[in-house]
């Protein structure tokens, strides 16, 4: 295992219980930036409620032990907005109120006046091969097209670390390599550390990070 | 009902209810006009009247705004369908220990329902003498303005109008109405499913059963006494008639109108050719509004009119005495008198001696048209029987009629 | 955060609920009322046409919204028959009841239309067509409603259930489309529907609404008779009176009971039929029945409508016109002026049905935040805001009036409001508890890590996903307050007049002019609220079909 760095998530000591029932043992990890590190798990293991953790919604039912560190600080006590923690679940989860712009312009962090944020919204579609579908309804995106919009939307909301809920899952295959591709691009051209769960046999090989499965105590 | 305030002191007042019984009326100052008419304006004062009539409604609308203009008083119509209902809420009031700023600041009311209230000791007063317009009013020549059905007023309640007992019939199926009891009925037998009366114990449908009995009791001035153990022999003469009549009224005497303007809806739509009313220019009324065909006429029985006045009182823990008053008094002035004889908007016939009025005021009474349904005066006023006979005879007749 | 917006729901329905039926038990519980209630001429007649009255319409609406829903369970239909009922529901009870009067009555419009050239009347006949002995023009009435309620209901619960896939099997083991609803389908909704139609049956056999314009006369039903005595100057009488809503609650209580018990009963009838393997041979002259009793209620509903219409405009109507003699312009001016107080009254029920529907909304909206992840939670509140529609109205609104009384907040705008939101929480809730708790918590989720505050995130992506639901439950109570007679009554002490208590007071003295007068707000106001809330929610979002509605 690596030691945690300046540049790292790292989650030390973490235990997570329900009615006092361990749902894996306990958790040591810590992700370097660019890097992709994979947890693995039967269902049921807790995969979804490590991510619920480590973004800050774990439901109170859960009893928590441990903490969560990202570039050095302690996370752990932050509410979720403010753990710059970007999370990608397997649906890309689009507002359906609000179009495509409207989307992206939630994630864009605030500063600077309408018309430049729209520009930079703009600007950013178009690079991600969508230019002009800033009006559109979200419901009428391909999934192919809805993944890109979402994982545009995390990022102009400029995380520091990012989480993968088998984001590639929903997607068919010849899309699930494009957008896996594009995320994987993304995450080490910005240096994200990154947590991906995942069942997938090419999501691990193309993560090509370390591997973690988790277990029952 | 005295389980009430104890009741009520434990479970959600904490005992912090527990106010003494009723004040009596008379111990609170009766003011001087002057200071009634200070005290008075502004107030809002709570009129609880019958609303089951769109003229009348507009009347004291009318007179709302009136009392607005001159006193900036405002004058709420609370509109009921029976005045019991508030009767019964100040009776309430009472019980729950509510003995000021009650919901009720003055009220249209007589009969058995001032019998009530008096009483129980809920009416403040006397007052009525304390008005400037009092003294218009035809104490000697009208006495229903002194009497209320036997009771003595005694200055708790004020007459505002008062009526007599008329029938009216559609002379299109009508040839020759007949004006005494034996006559209807023979009328009715050859003309089943065409007459009926108002449900008791509804005001009018009460007031046809006394019509009737005033007319076929062997001595009618017993009924001026309270009803006794000789009350089946008195109204004997009254069920054998009824239930001959019932036999072929509309829809054979099992179910009834429920009002007086119900009645009269029926007679429009055609259902039936009679109605009756304690107010004589009420068909004359119906006919200019469009409520009802020109070919009715009005008639009063050969024995007499049932007649009586009708009254405004204040109840004892009413929030605005004063306006009470201030509007008690409008409603007796010659003004509001004369827009109330009129036919064109209510046609109640006056409680003011219009004789003795100023040349001015009697103008305006002269001036008023009497309509073709309307009968002339009748040929005997009868008054009220003592208020037990009314409640013995609803009784009486639910219990005959009811199972 | 999490129990105050649910224990503040509770409070305000659950304490003058239960307030007023303690103090309906404290002030019932009278011998010597209890002797001269029992003593009342026609008392025992009274309370069996109540209860004939009401299982009867429960019972007959039910067969026929069952019948109706086998013969349209395909999506097209069932969606026409939605679309039909929801017209009939909007329409408060009391203005269909008015209506119908209107409609049957020997002088009403039916005769009209069929006079003199089919019947030979140039006078009405001397019919019972309405307040008839034997109720059956209530019973009528109150199926035109409740059919569309259950309807609706039906409708509701068979998206819960695998319907579809149940039909298709029956029907491919050969048995039609009305069987195989009745055995397939059918028991597995009933379990769903228990509480709406408990409450169906309760007011069936306590209302006034109905039994006021078209119940019996002499006696009326028990119900009436109560009511009547309510408003009654003598004490005596209020005696008898408190003890006799002591009577209707145990008598709809035994009536209910008794009729759960016979449902178990039916049920295992149903079982046996259900294994005969019998395949009903006449089922199309049976349906084709049901449907033809379907169309003649529409047609009635359609009826009463025009007939409100034409009753409030008509002045003369002389039998057998079928139009007044006066129309246009004319008797607007004539209707206006007829009407006492017009522009208030409708002004106030207008702000009452406001203030009902946005108080409603704002009381649920904490509730259903804190009960988004607990459905047992949510059932369980569901069930206790119901609870008060399973009382009879005239037995703890009462109760609720002395309380009001006492505290000195009778006859205030503030206390009617409180008592339209008792009788209006369980369907706001009803909606808008399971709309919010139906949204992906992880859309939350998502926007917090975008770096949303919890706040922001509720004004941006929760509050617009559920602003549709919003939108039909402020409806929903808009015409639920539109429509409470006995409650603005009581708790108005006589003294807030809406369309509702001026109609219900005509028709309570039989003038039925005034009372259709009153009657055209009663039934405009429910069908604008559910018009504009279906054009807003169409509106809003119209270029976002993924929004849920």
């Amino acid at each position: 295992m690596t030691v945690a760095g300046d540049n790292c998530l790292a989650i030390r000591q973490l235990s997570l219980r329900v009615d006092g029932q361990m749902l894996f043992r306990t958790l040591d990890l810590a992700v370097a930036p660019g890097t992709v590190v994979v947890v693995t798990g039967p269902s049921g293991a807790g995969k979804s409620s490590l991510l619920a953790f480590l973004c800050g919604t774990l439901p109170p039912e859960f009893d928590a032990q441990g903490a969560v560190w990202l570039d050095g600080d302690d996370i752990s006590r932050l509410p979720p907005e403010k753990r710059g923690l970007g999370i990608l679940f397997q649906e890309p989860l689009l507002f359906p109120h609000l179009s495509v712009r409207g989307n992206l312009l939630f994630g864009l962090r605030e500063g600077d006046s309408r018309k430049t944020r729209r520009l930079i919204v703009d600007r950013e579609l178009d690079a991600m091969g969508l230019a002009g579908f800033g009006d559109r309804d979200p419901v009428t995106l391909s999934g192919g097209q809805k993944a890109r919009v979402a994982l545009l939307r995390v990022l102009l909301a400029r995380p520091r670390a990012l989480l993968l809920d088998e984001p590639f899952l929903g997607l068919d295959d010849a899309n699930r390599a494009k957008v896996r591709q594009l995320v994987f691009d993304e995450i080490r051209r910005r240096q994200l550390p990154t947590l991906l769960v995942t069942h997938d046999r090419d999501d691990v090989a193309c993560a090509d990070g370390p591997v973690v499965a988790l277990t029952r105590p | 009902m005295k389980r009430f305030a104890p009741f009520f002191a434990l479970l959600i007042l904490g005992g912090a209810h527990a106010t003494s019984p009723a004040l009596a009326a008379a111990d609170e100052q009766l003011h001087a006009w002057p200071e009634v008419q200070r005290l008075g304006s502004g107030q809002t004062v709570y009129f609880n009247a019958w609303g089951g009539d769109p003229a009348i409604n507009r009347y004291i609308d009318w007179a709302a705004a009136k009392l607005l203009e001159d006193f900036g008083l405002r004058l709420v119509h609370v509109k009921v369908t029976d005045i019991a209902e508030s009767v019964s809420r100040i009776m309430a009031e009472r019980a729950a220990g509510r003995d000021a700023n009650g919901s009720v600041d003055l009220l249209w009311i007589n009969g058995e329902n001032y019998a009530a209230l008096k009483r129980a000791g809920l009416l403040w007063g006397p007052w009525t003498a304390a008005l400037p317009n009092a003294r218009l009013i035809d104490w000697q020549g009208n006495p229903t303005t002194r009497i209320d059905a036997t009771l003595p007023t005694e200055g708790y309640e004020l007459p505002w109008g008062t009526s007599a007992f008329t029938l009216f019939h559609d002379r299109s199926h009508v040839q020759s109405p007949p004006a005494v009891p034996a006559a209807l009925l023979q009328w009715m037998e050859a003309h089943p499913g065409r007459f009926t009366y108002p449900q008791p114990p509804s005001f009018l449908g009460t007031a046809f059963l006394k019509q009737m009995l005033l007319l076929l009791a062997a001595d009618s001035g017993r009924l001026q006494r309270p009803a006794a153990d000789d009350f089946d022999q008195v109204t004997a003469v009254l069920w054998e008639w009824l239930d001959r009549a019932h036999a072929v009224m509309w829809r054979r005497g099992r179910l009834f109108p429920r009002s007086g303007p119900a009645q009269r809806e029926l007679l429009g739509l055609g259902e039936i050719h009679w109605m009756m009313s304690y107010n004589p220019a009420e068909a004359s009324r119906a006919i200019r509004q469009g409520d009802l065909p020109d070919t009715i006429a009005g008639l009063h029985f050969n024995g007499g009119a049932l007649g009586n006045s009708h009254f405004v009182a204040i109840p004892y823990n009413a929030g605005a005495k004063e306006g009470a008053m201030l509007v008690a008094n409008f409603l007796i002035s010659p003004e509001a008198q004369a827009g109330k004889a009129d036919e064109e908007r209510w046609g109640d016939p006056t409680v003011l001696e219009v004789d003795a009025l100023s040349e001015a005021d009697r103008a305006r009474f002269e001036s008023l048209q009497r309509g073709a349904a309307t009968p002339g005066p009748p040929a005997e006023i009868l008054p009220e029987p003592h208020p037990s006979w009314s409640t013995a005879l609803e009784r009486a007749w639910l219990e005959r009629y009811l199972r | 955060m999490r129990r105050p917006g649910i224990l503040i729901l509770l409070l305000v329905s659950g304490v003058p609920t239960v307030a007023g039926l303690v103090a309906a038990l404290w002030f019932g519980l009278d011998a010597a009322a209890f002797l001269r209630v029992l003593n009342t001429p026609g008392v025992g007649l009274s309370i069996a046409s109540s209860v004939w009255t009401g299982v009867s319409a429960t019972l007959l609406s039910l067969m026929l919204a069952h019948v109706v829903l086998a013969v349209a369970n395909t999506g097209n239909w069932r969606r026409r028959l939605t679309a039909l009922s929801l017209p009939f529901l909007a329409m408060p009870h009391l203005a269909t009841g008015i209506g119908v009067a209107l409609v049957l009555a020997p002088s009403g419009l039916l005769l009209r239309l069929l006079s003199p050239w089919a019947t030979g009347f140039t006078e009405p006949p001397d019919w019972f067509s309405v307040h008839d002995p034997y109720g059956l023009s209530l019973i009528a009435g109150l199926m035109l409603k409740e059919t569309a309620f259950l309807v609706l209901v039906l409708s509701a619960a068979q998206s819960q259930a695998p319907t579809g896939r149940l039909l298709l099997q029956a029907r491919s083991l050969g048995y039609g489309r009305l069987k195989s609803w009745l055995v397939a389908v059918a028991p597995l909704l009933q379990q769903q529907i228990g509480l709406p139609l408990a409450a169906v049956l309760v007011f069936g056999i306590t209302n006034v609404e109905m039994a006021i314009p078209l119940g019996p006369g002499l006696p009326p039903t028990f119900s009436v008779l109560l009511w009547s005595w309510f408003v009654d100057a003598d004490p005596q009488v209020h005696a008898q009176a408190w003890a006799g809503s002591l009577l209707l609650l145990l008598v709809t209580a035994l009536t209910v009971l008794a009729a759960s018990r016979l449902a178990s009963g039916v049920g295992s009838l149903w079982r046996r039929w259900a294994e005969s393997g019998s395949r009903l041979r006449r089922e199309r002259s049976l349906r084709g029945a049901a449907c033809t009793i379907m169309g003649g209620m529409w047609i009635l509903g359609i009826l009463a409508l025009v007939a409100i219409l034409l009753r409030a405009a008509a002045g003369p109507w002389r039998f057998p016109q079928v139009l007044p003699s006066s129309t246009g312009a004319d008797s607007f001016a004539a209707w206006s002026a007829a009407l006492p107080g017009g522009s208030n009254v409708a002004g106030t029920t207008v702000v009452l049905a406001l203030a009902t529907a946005v108080a409603g909304a704002l009381l649920v909206l904490p509730a259903a935040e804190a009960l988004r992840g607990d459905a047992n939670g949510r059932r369980k509140l569901g069930t206790c805001l119901f609870l008060p529609l399973l009382l009879p109205q005239i037995t703890f609104l009462f109760g609720v009036q002395v309380l009001l009384v006492s505290a000195g907040i009778d006859g205030t705008f503030a206390a009617v409001l409180w008592s339209h939101l008792i009788f209006a929480l369980p369907y706001v809730w009803g909606v808008i508890g399971p709309a919010r708790a139906a949204i992906d918590p992880r859309y939350a989720a998502v926007g917090r890590t975008l770096g949303a505050g919890p706040v922001r995130v509720w004004m941006t992506v929760t509050a617009p996903l559920t602003l549709r639901s919003m939108l039909l439950a402020m409806a929903l109570a808009f015409s639920v307050s539109v429509a409470l007679y006995l409650p603005t009554l009581f708790a108005g002490a006589g003294r807030v007049a809406t369309a509702a208590t001026e109609a219900a007071a005509s028709a309570g003295s039989g003038t039925l002019r005034l009372a259709a007068m009153h009657s055209v707000w009663l039934a405009v106001f429910p069908l604008l609220a559910f018009a504009a809330a279906y054009a807003a929610s169409a509106a809003v979002f119209r270029h976002r079909r993924g929004v849920p509605r």
